[in-house]
């Protein structure tokens, strides 16, 4: 065994020799970047050794390096092996930052009906005029106080196996569990006294990124703690594919384990904050994509990602928390959400739960941005869905300084439009570091009203203005001059940025047009459009439609749902009735494969421009941009 | 029940003219009004106005296609004599001059490019489209001067695309000339260059759509179809597309079929070529059809006069 | 007109019962929107619906049949007006009229030319279809003479064009179970056309002008048994024959007037500039076409028009991604990278051949789409070009490390150069200048 030692935060963990240094670091509790999965293809593990010896190709390493940065002890976490003692500096930008992440949900009014209870109960202890059996005693003694008729219940052996010894070391005053399961009403626990008061349950948004946890009192039907955390599969590959090509590689049950392991650090660090204890809690919803889903119930995912895209399981599906590793009462429950496919998963069902689409007569729109986007169109008789890639532009990727919603992103701007100069606002308020996704939205319909591009996203260089530049490779607006900045260098958006970003909000739109085209559903029949997801809520509606990122309709009847994937599981977890409508909307929703659909493509051109090349679809935009663009001459 | 084809069109094609007459403050013996359709092409019960079909000709004869030079011998290198042959013997309706000396390596005498317009203004009365430049650096100077030199004629300027259309637009805007607004065959792009013109205050009676013409066998079921829809879009309404197309199957003389035919029916070869084409494209939509060999003027006149008649005014035949 | 898919669902009984092989009645109705299942395999269809949906989705346009064997063909069964909304589906069959009062050697001539010219364009093998003899000589003999001299000659489908029911009779005997086309049926001897029509189940054109009359003639020919009907409306010049045949095939697609749902003839030489007429009978909707037999180059026009206009829009036409040759390139050859979008690659081949020098050409997979598109699309990109290079081999090929891209990929020329370590030659745009270019730069 090694000693590795992580500077600056003198993190120590002990390794067997030929361990990666990155295996080593996660070990170590630490976040690091790997875009790739670890195959030394995405150049971004970059560490310092130190000191110590570590083995490593240099080949694959010169692609990344300079002469100089090999001479400062420059290599890649992944690649370099551990071959004795060691000392690495891991520089910050190595590091996967906290990011803003997303825990409020929308507001539910959902009636309690959780699927497990307790009953504290009172029994006679049994005489010779009174000799019924232990378990009929105590089963008659919780149908009398409430819970469900006494023939319906069943304990399981474990349970036949202590009741004997508990019920009378406890004077017969005992607390049963019931938890409706597939098989009945099962007996999931007993104790002694009365722990009536201590029920909880916990909804899970399992994301590819983030965890968030909500824990509920099922008891009192009130929230009473949240917790985040990070996706820890996040250093088996930051996108899917790329951890579903690791589980190919290195075997499906890190990405398992890592997976609970994320989902039970949130649980433990949301029952510290609201000091209980978590065999008190009694079950687990899941909400999911459909690769997260798998993984986290340790099925191969590996025949989704390839045509013809299959998935293993769709439908709805309850286990014991225990067989997956999920830290809460040894006998709780685990529920998962349904999917439609293997694009349209259980956190796009908990979106459509949230929002409570599939319950209304009117028509909503829901739309889901994220690297890949989904889109659902219907009210209770119909859904229609697609999902595609939206590039990664609306997150920042893709743009010269596009970056995540990290502390020093900007989230917010105008430009004065008689000085042409930016007011903006940054997460965490420190100096800017980047523009985030909602940020650029805003940028771009203010460069758009104020003339500074025309409607294809070209800068117009003949405008005489120092933040207006020709650029190196192409024209570019300064956002922020370096002197402001925390980088040290100019902010800019660059021509190729606006395309790129034309490119995203043109997908998405082409995808909600395609799926009204085929449903045949006008913008005026939709009532409102929901977004779901992080992206919704630092988003200016207004600029979201002035670019034409989704079908006009009035401002007031767009709405964020926020983590719609949380509050869906929230719901499903505060009532039980609720469960029963999700494969149910699973079903119903039919699927649409975009890229066999010939009038996508005409949809996307169409769409490509700003707001849109159909400029009736947008009249309210259209008439501010002439009121402003008239404004400017 | 009636055998009447209803469309229910609310919209009709806007028209350009081309051509200034004395009366009207230029030197051309004739103006056309181009466009003004309101149905399907040949089908208006009270017809306007016949596609016209345009020669082009150009002034750097080393970038023409071998068979017209080979077709017109010496006149290629007289630009004047070109475009007067081309009214008087080939019976053109348009001269579209190319001005390929600007395609020289380095090219800089932009004086040259004025000359060359003036002199076929002066050899010929017909309305003219000029092709200015195909590089950045000197399209502003190049456009300025035929915008110049042609000032008071009503020109037809080509060619602006989504990427430059600031210098050709500021010309025509200046002499008061129309232009062509150039898409790669796809309807939304056409329509997003249209929008992106008025924009910049070109009037909607200033635009020429050329939605990029496949040469026959070679992507022209592509334009067909771009026209065809643009046609129809106008038709519905859409005002901006509804301009008039011009439409030149440039490639049509340098293609494989044309240039390795034998050499005894080659010309024949390249009429047909062109006339399929056009003649398509007529039908499609476009109401310009430019040409570059001499021989398919007449061809497509003539098929443009028997389309134009013998529609029986109730529709029926 | 076309049901959307919602439309549909409307109609279905909303069981998911799954009997049809779809999941649920909304994925069946879309299915059914797009023309990719058939009513039929709802078993818990009402009549009423039954009656609605199968009326959307039966052809507007009669099939017909010409022909028999390998040369046979099937005009009609078009859906649509403009091709862009969904496609053409049978080309008209291009007929070269021949007269009985021509020579036995004149009429085996031309025979043969049919029988045998063809011309491969973008893999396909374009061919005219047919021989359309005209009664001229008004005799039964020389009718019957000359049919058995064009079916001595080849066995192609036949318009055999006379108004006189004797002179068909007598050319059937030779020719009447191969399903020739009769031209044509009059409101004045419709009975007895129908008659021999029917007797030898050949297909039939009527002949009338005015729409109302077509439409009355084609009633009552199915009234005597005859269906495979074509129309010929005798048009006087050209836009009389626009206009009928825009109108025969709008009335017919809307349902308006169910009468005209069959195929249109045309008969070019009727006008004073034939390739006019043939070029608008390909665009504009005509089935049969009878020409005089064309030069080659009308022949290799219309033909190409034909493919043209009759190519599925929504297909971009794709060439397999490889390594092509033009001419016998030796090591020193440049090698010009280009997409496999098909109408690129024949473009740019032709030119290249023209140049006389020799290269290779490297089609890399854009999925059909053109420079610019996939430049856009971000479809090609550095990796891919990598891959072409490795996959196909071009480093056994050559002997240098320069890799000529069109112009429209310029901004890719760095990302290329680091990712595959060739020099990377930014090229023209347009491809008719890659003579010039390879002259000036690749030659230096």
């Amino acid at each position: 065994m090694h000693t590795v030692t992580f500077l600056p935060g003198y993190r120590k963990i002990e390794v067997p020799r030929e361990t990666t240094v990155l295996d080593a670091a996660q070990r170590a509790g630490l976040n690091i970047n790997v875009v790739c999965g670890g195959q030394g293809k995405c150049g971004k593990c970059v560490v310092y050794v130190q000191s110590g010896k570590t083995e490593f190709d240099q080949q694959k390493n010169l692609k990344f390096f300079t002469q100089e940065e090999l001479a400062q002890g420059a290599c890649l976490a992944c690649q370099a092996t551990v071959q004795g003692d060691l000392q690495i500096i891991i520089p910050d930008s190595t590091l996967i930052q906290e990011q803003k992440i997303l825990i409020e949900g929308l507001d539910t009014g959902i009636e309690l009906h959780p699927s497990v209870r307790k009953y504290y109960v009172e029994l006679l202890p049994p005489t010779l005029s009174d000799p019924s059996p232990d378990l009929s005693r105590l089963l008659w003694g919780i149908q009398k106080n409430g819970g469900p008729v006494a023939e319906k219940m069943y304990a399981p052996l474990e349970a036949l196996r202590e009741i004997p010894t508990l019920l009378r070391h406890s004077d017969w005053k005992v607390t049963g569990t019931i938890a409706l399961v597939p098989g009945g009403y099962r007996l999931v626990d007993l104790q002694e006294n009365d722990t009536s008061k201590r029920l909880y349950g916990a909804a899970v948004d399992l994301g590819s990124t983030t965890v968030v946890v909500y824990l509920w009192d099922l008891v009192a039907g009130k929230m009473v703690a949240v917790a985040s955390n990070y996706n820890k599969q996040i250093s088996c590959g930051e996108d899917i594919l790329a951890r579903v090509n690791f589980a190919k590689k290195n075997g499906l049950s890190k990405l398992q384990a890592l997976a609970a392991d994320s989902i039970n650090a949130a649980l433990t660090t949301a029952a510290n904050s609201a000091g209980i204890d978590r065999e008190d809690i009694y079950e687990v919803v899941v909400a999911g994509n459909t690769v997260m889903t798998h993984m986290l119930l340790g099925i191969d995912p590996g025949y989704m990602i390839a045509e013809p895209y299959v998935p293993v399981v769709r439908r709805a599906l309850s286990v014991a928390s225990g067989r997956i590793g999920i830290a809460c009462n040894r006998n709780g429950g685990l529920f998962l959400f349904p999917a439609v496919s293997d694009f349209i998963g259980g956190d796009i069902i908990a979106d459509i739960l949230a929002c409570g689409m599939a319950e209304k007569e009117e028509i909503s729109l829901l739309i889901d941005i994220g690297t890949n986007f989904e889109v659902v169109m219907g009210n209770r008789e119909w859904m229609f869905s697609c999902a595609g890639a939206a590039g990664p532009a609306l997150e920042g990727g893709e743009v010269l300084f596009g970056m995540r919603a990290n502390p020093g992103a900007i989230d917010k701007i105008t430009i004065d439009p008689a000085t042409l100069d930016p007011a903006y606002s940054t997460i965490n308020g420190i100096k800017p570091r980047g523009l985030t996704g909602s940020g650029l939205i805003d940028l771009l319909a203010e460069l758009l009203m104020n003339c500074v591009i025309d409607r294809n996203g070209r800068i117009n260089t003949g405008f005489n203005h120092p933040r207006i530049r020709t650029g190196v490779h192409f024209p570019e607006y300064v956002v922020v001059r370096a002197e402001e900045t925390d980088i040290g260098k100019d902010i800019v958006l660059t021509e190729n940025d606006i395309k790129n970003l034309i490119m995203s909000k043109a997908s998405v739109h082409a995808a909600c047009v395609t799926l009204m085209k085929e449903a045949g559903i006008s913008r005026q029949q939709i009532t409102t459009i929901y977004f779901a997801g992080a992206f919704g809520n630092y988003l200016n509606k207004m600029n979201a439609a002035t670019i034409g990122l989704i079908p006009e309709i009035p401002i007031s009847q767009i709405k964020n749902i926020g983590n719609g994937a949380v509050t869906g599981a929230n719901i499903a977890l505060i009532n039980r009735r609720k469960r029963k409508t999700l494969d149910e909307i699973a079903t119903k929703i039919a699927y649409i494969e975009l890229n066999a659909e010939p009038a996508f493509m005409d949809e996307y051109t169409s769409s490509a421009f700003l707001p849109h090349t159909d400029l009736s679809l947008f009249p309210e935009v259209q008439k501010m941009l002439d009121t402003c663009r008239l404004h400017r001459g | 029940m009636g055998s009447d084809i209803r469309f229910g069109w609310t919209g009709a094609i806007g028209s350009v003219i081309l051509g200034a007459t004395r009366s009207e403050g230029g030197t051309r013996k004739i103006s056309y009004r181009v466009g003004g359709g309101t149905t399907l092409p040949f089908l208006d019960h009270a017809p306007a106005s016949s596609p016209l079909v345009a020669l082009e000709i150009c002034d750097e004869p080393q970038y023409w296609p071998q068979i017209v030079r080979n077709y017109c011998g010496d006149l290629v290198d007289d630009v004047s004599a070109w475009a007067t042959t081309a009214e008087t013997v080939y019976g053109a309706d348009l001269i579209r001059l190319y001005l390929t000396s600007t395609r020289q390596r380095n090219f800089s005498d932009i004086p040259l490019v004025g000359k060359a317009v003036e002199e076929v203004l002066s050899a010929t009365g017909l309305p003219l489209i000029i092709e200015g430049s195909n590089e950045p650096g000197i399209d502003s100077e190049v456009f300025q001067k035929c915008g110049e030199a042609g000032e008071g004629e009503r020109l037809l300027l080509g060619t602006a695309e989504a990427g430059r259309y600031r210098s050709i637009a500021a010309a025509a805007l200046a002499y008061n000339h129309s232009i062509i607004a150039q898409s790669p065959i796809d309807i939304n792009l056409a329509k997003q260059l249209n929008i992106l013109l008025r924009e910049i205050g070109i009037q909607q009676d200033h635009i020429m759509i050329d939605p990029y013409t496949g040469t026959l066998g070679y992507g022209f079921e592509y334009s067909y179809s771009a026209m065809e829809r643009i046609r129809f879009s106008a038709l519905k309404g859409d005002a901006d597309l509804a301009m008039p197309m011009i439409c030149s199957a440039i490639d049509s003389l340098t293609i494989k079929e044309v240039r390795e035919a034998d050499t005894a029916y080659q010309d024949e070869m390249a009429v047909a070529w062109e006339f399929y084409a056009g003649l398509a494209a007529a039908v499609a939509g476009a109401e310009i059809i430019c040409v570059r060999h001499p021989k398919t003027v007449g061809r497509l006149k003539k098929a443009f006069t028997s389309l134009k008649t013998g529609s029986d005014p109730t529709g029926r035949i | 007109m076309a049901l959307k898919a919602l439309d549909i669902y409307k109609l279905l009984p909303k069981k998911n019962c799954k009997e049809c092989g779809d999941p649920t009645c909304l994925t069946f109705a879309m299915k059914l929107a797009g023309g990719k299942a058939d009513v039929d395999l709802c078993p818990h269809l009402d009549e009423q619906a039954k009656a609605v949906l199968g009326a959307s989705t039966r052809p507007p346009i009669r099939l017909v049949k010409i022909g028999i064997g390998e040369r046979s063909f099937a005009i009609g069964e078009e859906f649509v007006l403009y091709r862009h909304e969904k496609t053409f589906y049978h080309p008209p069959g291009i007929f070269f009229k021949v007269s009985d009062t021509q020579t036995m050697e004149e009429v085996s001539a031309v025979t043969k030319r049919v029988r045998d010219e063809s011309f491969i364009r973008v893999g396909s093998d374009l061919r005219c279809n047919g021989i359309a003899l005209e009664n001229s000589s008004g005799t039964k003999e020389m009718f019957a003479a000359a049919v058995a001299t064009v079916e001595k000659a080849a066995d192609l489908p036949l318009v055999l064009i006379s108004e006189k029911t004797e002179s068909l009779f007598a050319a059937l005997v030779h020719c009447g179970t191969y399903r020739p086309l009769l031209h044509a049926a009059t409101k004045e001897n419709f009975k007895e056309m129908c008659a021999l029509a029917k007797h030898h189940d050949c297909p039939l054109v009527i002949k009338a002008r005015g729409l109302e009359q077509l439409a009355q003639l084609a009633k009552e020919c199915a009234l005597e048994g005859v269906q495979d009907l074509v129309m010929d409306s005798s048009p006087q010049s050209l836009g009389e024959f626009i206009t009928a045949s825009t109108a025969i095939r709008q009335l017919a697609i809307t349902r308006a007037m169910p009468d005209l749902g069959y195929p249109v003839f045309l008969d070019a030489t009727g006008s004073d500039i034939q390739d006019a007429a043939i070029a608008l009978g390909i665009v504009k909707y005509a089935s049969v076409i009878v020409t005089a037999p064309l030069s080659e180059a009308s022949a290799k026009a219309a033909l190409t028009l034909r493919q043209n206009i009759y190519t599925d829009p929504q297909k971009p036409i794709q060439m397999n991604p490889g390594l092509y040759r033009v001419g016998t390139p030796g090591k020193d050859a440049p090698v010009l990278m280009t997409v496999n979008f098909s109408l690129t690659f024949f473009t740019l081949q032709g030119y290249l051949e023209s140049t006389r020098i020799p290269c290779f050409m490297l089609v890399v997979d854009t999925e059909g789409l053109s420079v610019l598109t996939s430049v856009a699309a971000g479809k090609l990109n550095e990796t891919l070009v990598r891959d072409a290079l490795i996959r196909f081999g071009v480093e056994n090929e050559v002997a240098h490390k320069k890799l000529i891209i069109p112009g429209y990929a310029a901004p890719l020329s760095g990302r290329i150069e680091e990712m595959t370590g060739w020099k990377v030659l930014v090229g023209p745009r347009d491809a008719a200048e890659i003579g010039e270019y390879l002259e000036q730069e690749w030659k230096k």
